[in-house]
């Protein structure tokens, strides 16, 4: 694994100077696992007051609420690890929705009621994610456009379309009428375990494995680091870039299929509001936005920790606006002990 | 003697416990060029920080004028007439010359009104750089400038601030001999003026021929000193690395053989480098002479296939290259060190193994699904280290920006040498790096070449690139004008197919 | 018309507002100790309408005895599915939900017809499907129908041939569908009196209004009979008359003839000022009443019909006094004298 200084959980922090041993505060703040201690710290200090939180099917709730966020928020990942970000995740999102459900839909869909319906329609959904993924890797490596101008771009046009491709196939703001078979993979469960759950599962444990253990991996942390020198040192860096694209596309497609399936509609509105979500738990995860920096792991508790935050106070039943507030004080705190651990790293 | 202006007593400072400077004591006059030497890490900075504010000393006084002076910031030390040129310089390029100078605090029109005075400021600008002989419009962008140029505009902003001791910090790095040269005359004519000057340079031949007094640094100690006559250049080094080294440049036992490595034929790029041909054979250290700008650097990227060519021809052993990229270079045994190695050169944020392992990640994975051998990688990594001698054995753990100047130029020659190359371009593979650091870096090239790599050694050092290279290209304009053979060096002559083209465009 | 007499009183529904106003930010931490719990998840409080539908909710539930708890989807469907679930953990007794989305909200049905809930939808039916709600609707087309024949009836009385425009709302909602279709039933049984030259599609977004509208004045100069879907798009209506130069009171020359629905404060204003000649209101307190009284039926163990209408009420000059009580704009107009 890439160790880099902000990754580098040890309790004492090497110089060229020698070594010093720092205290429990420095060490918990420099700790790559910082953001689970918060949201631990945060969930015993909501339990007294919405006990329900900590019930079975609330934790269950939790867990399903959180994956297809978790999904999404591992494909920005790669992105992120160098240096770039992807804003069209969630038009992504919504356009595979309709798009896929129409395909799908047993109300005048391409293949409704077909047999082959709902491979082709999760096939569609793929293959939708890994195009415009595609896309917006071709736009930043081979026309050298800067990814916030291509996602961004994309993100606006692609959300018209949605809206415009669901006016074209239905009468309605949304489509119904999806195969039970498709519906079941956001809202089933497999020897006692949700689909959903498996799905992220395989997505998180492939992308832990591809970044921890291969090539492509550390090829991506030596172009966040430091694009000139991995350039100079043979790594393909436009091809590599592009790849984190594609990677992100096609995890924002399966998102949508776990998010389209939960609902039974694809919507072209779907995940329009939550792409401060996903940046957010990246980065409140650890994974930097200047590049270089990132783990799957990380990720994990940075979407645990929003999720967190959100039931509770869902739970409490506050108006949008106190949740507002209390989720950007919360960012916002994250992101002060991220500089603060920057800080304490620098004076070494 | 004139009279005194600075006096350090007794300084001393510890970071984290480790002391780094040890009651160091010296004094400056007025009208003195005073130069302080010593290897990476022997307190140089830390001193000048300390004078600047930077850092406050644990112990010890500094006394300037006769007064107690305890900077605790940088305006401290402008206000007390402390000016500091450093090696990367603190230029706003896109500013003008005169905006630049007076960016700290801008004559204004009317006493306090935000207007600002622009003829004044012309005028004053005009004056400072006549003083540094300098001949351009107050108004042209520094953008324009050369290196020497910024470094004299830097000293004319020096001189804006009404300084009275001057620090200069490694100033000729980037610069050519003759812009070196030039900033030679203007330090002496400031001194006559009675300024004060601190030189602090690696490059001892030019601490010998600018500066009145030396002091060296050892360790944090203050290890000797005194006027230039009585500090010879051998004394220097031996106070320096604390024994004596017989000879600058280990001494190699081998001769370059006569079967090519790598040949190039004509290689053209408008405006960069024109029908460049040679041959560099295994075994061989071939050096790259030139002044700055003439296209040295600019033709290893092309050999290394990071800038386009419009035409010409690269072979590496008998195969000519159809791609140049850095890959396929790569693919064909060719390997590079840039110059810049903080840039470039190195991951500065990753550690010695992540760095180590980069260019050679391929050779260790399984080609279907990249999945990395990593205790193969690791061990190897380990043994190319330990080969190339850095200074430590935490190659997993230590970030590379932790690493003197030195042990990263051998982490980057590491790096290389992991895909055993066959044919290595080395650009200023010594530049900022100390005297011993050095030293180590030059039994590394001749070990390889003795192992039948061919390298292609780009220095700005004239004395390296003789003591080093069997045979010398000099390039002028991004052409070749010479090629010397060993036994006919001589750094006149040399220097003087450098200028050629130069001498040719003014005749 | 039918009487209709609301249960809550213009006294209580003040006090309630002003009470709920002053609390409305404070999160509810205590859960209720006795008497029932209510959830109220809303998509958006972006007009006067929710707001005082949220306002009049509060006060009933407050009258009732019943505890609230509030959510906003922000109109993100999948929040709006993770806060019905959130509040089936919190074992509210009852939720009335406002939906973006008639199909994306079929799972939430389910999930609290598992949990024995009962789900009352506010203002919008859910899609057809074979879960189990309560949906309270004004009888839009019904209102409209009556709004326009009213507007008919004063254009025939006053003589010569009318050319119309009407403002369509975003067609993803029934309601929008619904008053497009009743204006169309009543205009089409006059097409002598009345043509149709303009349609504009605001896809209830008042900037797309504005630009419609203007255009469809510059192209028909002639418009002289206006009928809006919703009173919140009123000031991009008066700005682009007042471009044209057609704002002008009844009895003036050159008034256009104007119909409304939902019965805001504005509207209020503007029947009272003579530019708005009726306005097809939606009965707010009555549909409230309806929503918690259908949660009371469930509760009893009582069948509730799946849909159930609101016949609202059209207000105009004439009948002010008499029904502006039962017309929420009204109360809003008094509180902000």
């Amino acid at each position: 694994m890439l160790r880099t200084a902000g990754a580098s959980g040890n309790a004492a922090t090497r110089t060229a100077g020698g070594v010093r041993t720092r205290g429990w505060l420095e060490r918990l703040i420099l700790s790559e696992y910082l953001v689970f201690y918060l949201t631990t710290a945060y969930f015993l200090a909501v339990w007294p007051i919405v006990p329900e939180i900590a019930t079975a099917s609330s934790l269950s709730n939790m867990l399903t609420d959180m994956l297809p966020l978790l999904v999404v928020a591992i494909g920005q990942t790669f992105v992120l690890i160098v240096a770039g970000i992807d804003l069209s995740v969630t038009s992504i999102i919504a356009f595979a929705s309709v798009v896929g459900a129409s395909v799908m839909t047993a109300d005048g869909g391409y293949l409704g009621g077909s047999p082959l319906a709902v491979p082709a329609g999760i096939l569609t959904f793929l293959l939708i994610g890994g195009l415009i993924g595609w896309f917006n890797g071709f736009c930043c490596t081979r026309l050298g456009m800067p990814p916030i101008i291509v996602t961004l771009t994309g993100l606006m046009f692609l959300s018209g379309t949605a809206i415009w491709y669901t006016t074209g196939h239905s009468e309605t703001s949304s489509i119904a009428g999806l195969p039970k078979a498709f519906v079941l993979i956001g809202q089933g469960s497999a020897y006692g375990v949700p689909n959903a759950l498996w799905v992220a599962l395989a997505v998180g444990i492939s992308a832990h494995l591809l970044l921890g253990h291969t090539v492509f991996g550390r090829w991506l942390y030596a172009i966040g680091i430091n694009r000139k020198a991995a350039e100079i040192s043979g790594v393909p860096v436009g091809t590599a870039i592009l790849w984190t694209f594609v990677i992100s596309g096609v995890c924002a497609a399966i998102a949508s299929i776990l998010f389209t399936g939960r609902l039974e509609t694809g919507t072209p509105v779907l995940g329009q509001r939550i792409l401060l979500d996903i940046i957010a738990a990246v980065v409140i995860g650890g994974t930097s936005l200047a590049g270089g920096k990132g783990k799957i792991v990380w990720t994990v508790g940075g979407v645990l920790f929003l999720v967190v935050i959100d039931t509770s106070l869902k739970l409490l039943g506050m108006s949008l606006f106190v949740v507002f507030a209390v989720k950007g004080g919360v960012i916002l705190f994250a992101a002060i002990i991220d500089a603060m651990r920057q800080r304490i790293i620098m004076r070494g | 003697m004139a009279a005194e202006i600075l006096r350090l007593d007794g300084l001393s400072k510890s970071f984290f416990g480790v002391e780094v400077l040890h009651a160091v004591s010296f004094a400056l006059h007025r009208g003195e060029i005073l130069g302080l030497v010593g290897e990476n890490g022997s307190g140089k900075s830390t001193t000048m920080n300390i004078l600047g504010g930077i850092h406050q000393a644990d112990a010890g006084s500094i006394t300037l004028d006769g007064r107690p002076y305890r900077p605790t910031g940088p305006r401290d030390a402008q206000e007390a007439g402390l000016a500091f040129i450093h090696q990367e310089l603190n230029l706003f390029e896109n500013l003008s010359i005169e905006e630049n100078i007076f960016i700290s605090g801008f004559p204004r029109r009317l006493g306090r009104l935000p207007l600002i005075d622009r003829g004044r400021i012309g005028q004053r600008t005009r004056e400072l750089l006549d003083m540094v002989d300098v001949r351009y419009p107050p108004a042209t962008p520094v953008g324009k400038l050369s290196q020497g140029e910024r470094q004299l505009v830097e000293i004319a902003k020096a001189l804006s601030q009404d300084a009275r001791i001057i620090l200069l910090d490694e100033p000729t790095t980037s610069l050519t001999r003759r812009e070196t040269e030039k900033l030679f005359t203007i330090m002496e004519r400031l001194r006559a003026q009675g300024i004060a000057l601190i030189y602090i340079s690696h490059i001892l031949g030019d601490v010998l021929r600018v500066c009145d007094t030396i002091q060296v640094l050892r360790d944090g100690h203050l290890v000797g000193g005194g006027p230039r006559d009585e500090m010879p250049i051998d004394t220097l080094i031996s106070l320096m690395v604390g024994r004596k080294i017989e000879n600058l440049f280990p001494p190699r036992d081998t001769e370059p053989t006569t079967v090519p490595a790598l040949e190039v034929e004509g290689i053209t790029q408008s405006g960069v480098v024109r029908d460049v041909s040679f041959t560099l054979h295994e075994g061989e250290v071939l050096g790259v002479a030139g002044l700055m700008g003439a296209g040295r650097s600019e033709l290893a990227r092309i050999l290394f296939g990071l800038d386009p060519f419009e035409a010409g021809r690269i072979a590496v052993g008998d195969t000519t290259l159809t791609e140049v990229s850095p890959e396929a270079c790569m693919r064909h045994g060719m390997a590079f060190l840039t110059e810049d190695r903080r840039g470039e050169g190195l991951m500065m944020e990753a550690t010695i193994a992540d760095n180590t392992a980069l260019p050679s990640l391929r050779a260790y994975a399984r080609s279907l699904t990249g999945w990395i051998a990593r205790s193969r990688l690791e061990d190897d990594v380990a043994e190319v280290s330990r080969r190339v001698q850095i200074n430590t054995t935490d190659y997993r753990g230590m970030l590379v920006k932790n690493l003197s100047g030195g042990n990263q130029q051998k982490v980057v020659i590491g790096k290389w040498l992991l895909r055993q190359p066959k044919v290595f371009i080395l650009d200023e593979p010594t530049r900022g790096i100390d005297v011993g650091a050095k030293f180590e870096v030059y039994k590394i090239v001749n070990q390889l070449v003795a192992e039948g790599t061919a390298v292609l050694f780009i220095s700005s050092e004239m004395e390296e690139l003789i003591g080093m290279c069997d045979r010398i290209l000099v390039m002028s304009h991004g052409e070749i004008t010479g090629i010397h053979e060993r036994h006919e060096f001589d750094s006149e002559r040399i220097l003087e197919t450098a200028m050629l083209k130069n001498l040719a465009d003014v005749a | 018309m039918r009487k209709i007499e609301p249960r809550v009183s213009r006294r209580s529904f003040t006090v309630g507002a002003l009470l709920a106003a002053g609390t409305a930010g404070l999160p509810i931490m205590v859960k209720a100790q006795e008497g029932k719990t209510v959830a109220l998840l809303f998509d958006s409080l972006v007009s006067p309408f929710w707001v005082s539908g949220i306002e009049i909710m509060r006060a009933e539930a407050a009258e009732r005895g019943w505890e609230t708890l509030e959510a906003i989807s922000d109109f993100d469907d999948n929040r709006q599915f993770e806060q019905v679930r959130a509040m089936i953990e919190r074992e509210v007794d009852g939720i009335l939900i406002i939906q973006t989305d008639a199909n994306a909200v079929i799972p939430a049905i389910r999930a609290a017809n598992e949990a024995g809930i009962p789900m009352v939808h506010f203002n919008r039916p859910p899609a057809e499907s074979d879960a189990y709600s309560v949906a309270i609707q004004a009888d839009n087309r019904k209102i409209m129908q009556d709004t326009v024949q009213f507007l008919v009836d004063e254009a025939k009385a006053m003589g010569g041939t009318y050319k119309a425009c009407i403002l369509i709302g975003d067609l993803g909602d029934v309601n929008a569908i619904q008053r497009r279709d009743g204006f169309f039933d009543i205009v089409d049984q006059h097409p002598d009196l009345i043509e149709v030259v303009a349609r504009v599609s605001t896809e209830w977004n008042a900037d797309k209004a504005f630009a419609g509208l203007t255009n469809a004045l510059q192209a028909n100069p002639d418009i002289n009979f206006l009928v809006t879907s919703s009173d919140f798009l009123h000031p991009q209506i008066e700005q682009a008359l007042k471009i044209a130069g057609k704002w002008h009171p009844r009895g003036e020359e050159g008034h256009v003839l104007f119909g409304g629905f939902d019965g805001d404060e504005g509207a209020y204003q503007r029947l009272i000022d003579g530019y708005l000649d009726a306005c097809g209101v939606q009965n707010l307190f009555l549909e409230v009443d309806m929503a918690f009284g259908a949660f009371e039926d469930l509760w009893a163990g009582k069948q509730v019909d799946k849909l159930l209408l609101d016949p609202g009420f059209v207000i105009t000059a004439a009948n002010l006094e008499e029904v502006r009580d039962q017309m929420w704009g009204y109360i809003v107009w008094q509180q902000q004298q």
